[in-house]
């Protein structure tokens, strides 16, 4: 028991932390229940939120996303409008490979889709 | 799972399962730190309901603050006892103008009523100076001589050298008795 020295005028501290140690410390099965409740309420909201909806994508799009945007369309016309050029007015380079690769005679692979527009490839 | 599982799992890795939403781990960290919690609660303050009140409170904030918590960087033990030993201080300096005559009844320890109140209220004097210590002061104080730690386990949760909480120590108890003089009549020591 926590007594005072009446001559040095000191607690006995010792003696009073022993006092201090002495209540029931055990916990109470509602105490425990409690806690353990709030931990899985708790715990609830850890769970992750459930993934929007797939946001419905146009078939544009979709082409779009698989050649590579809005740059590969540009590369694209522009590669459309040079071939489109060449196909019309085709370099003597592109003529003379064609026909090394082909044969002597254009009128093979040379369709006239348009007679009464005058221009032909002419040979040499 | 049986809560025996996680035996071998530390308290940091229960933490992380129960923030991947585990609920075994959730029951056995329950199981494994509210009493602990409590105790140490109880041992402050003195009254179930407020102790329980500081340990449901303690382990909620160790419950939200589970998915932000950095494993290896403290001990999940040590962490709750600064949040119990400083929700504890806060109510202990909140009551401390607390009127004697308003000591919760004591359980009967043999030696009659009036030992027994003058126990109780030389038990509250003590938390209520305790309270008024500075904080580090308290906590070394608390964890030595009312939790029982040794100076090198005081050491590792206070993140001191144990030197310094020897001198912590030291320091708080004579703080704490230089206090309690001043209620030795609140106390009843003057008329002896």
């Amino acid at each position: 028991m926590a007594e005072m020295d009446k001559k040095t005028d000191t607690f006995d501290l010792d003696g009073m932390f022993a006092d201090m140690q002495a209540p029931d410390t055990r916990p109470a099965p509602d105490f425990m229940a409690r806690v353990l409740q709030d931990a899985l309420d708790v715990q609830t909201g850890f769970a992750p939120d459930a993934p929007p909806p797939e946001p419905r994508v146009s078939r544009l799009r979709q082409f779009l996303s698989a050649i590579g945007g809005w740059p590969a369309v540009a590369g694209l016309a522009t590669a459309g409008v040079a071939g489109l050029w060449i196909g019309i007015n085709p370099p003597n380079a592109v003529a003379d490979t064609a026909e090394n690769f082909l044969g002597t005679s254009s009128d093979l692979y040379l369709v006239d889709l348009m007679p009464g527009y005058d221009f032909t490839v002419t040979e040499g | 799972m049986p809560f025996d599982a996680f035996a071998d799992v530390s308290d940091d890795a229960l933490l992380v399962l129960y923030a991947n939403g585990d609920p075994d781990a959730a029951r056995a960290l329950n199981v494994r730190l509210a009493p602990r919690a409590f105790a140490q609660a109880m041992r402050m303050l003195g009254d179930r309901a407020e102790a329980e009140d500081v340990a449901q409170d303690a382990m909620l904030r160790l419950w939200k603050m589970a998915p932000d918590w950095r494993q290896g960087e403290a001990k999940v033990t040590t962490w709750l006892y600064r949040v119990v030993a400083n929700l504890c201080t806060d109510r202990l300096r909140r009551h401390r103008n607390v009127d004697l005559d308003a000591v919760p009844e004591p359980e009967d320890s043999g030696h009659g009523a009036e030992g027994a109140l003058q126990d109780a209220a030389r038990i509250t004097a003590l938390r209520h100076a305790l309270a008024q210590l500075p904080e580090r002061q308290q906590q070394a104080v608390t964890l030595r001589h009312i939790e029982g730690l040794t100076n090198p386990e005081i050491a590792e949760i206070m993140e001191i050298s144990t030197e310094a909480v020897e001198s912590l120590t030291a320091r708080g108890k004579r703080a704490l008795t230089a206090l309690l003089a001043g209620k030795r009549e609140e106390l009843g020591y003057s008329d002896g």
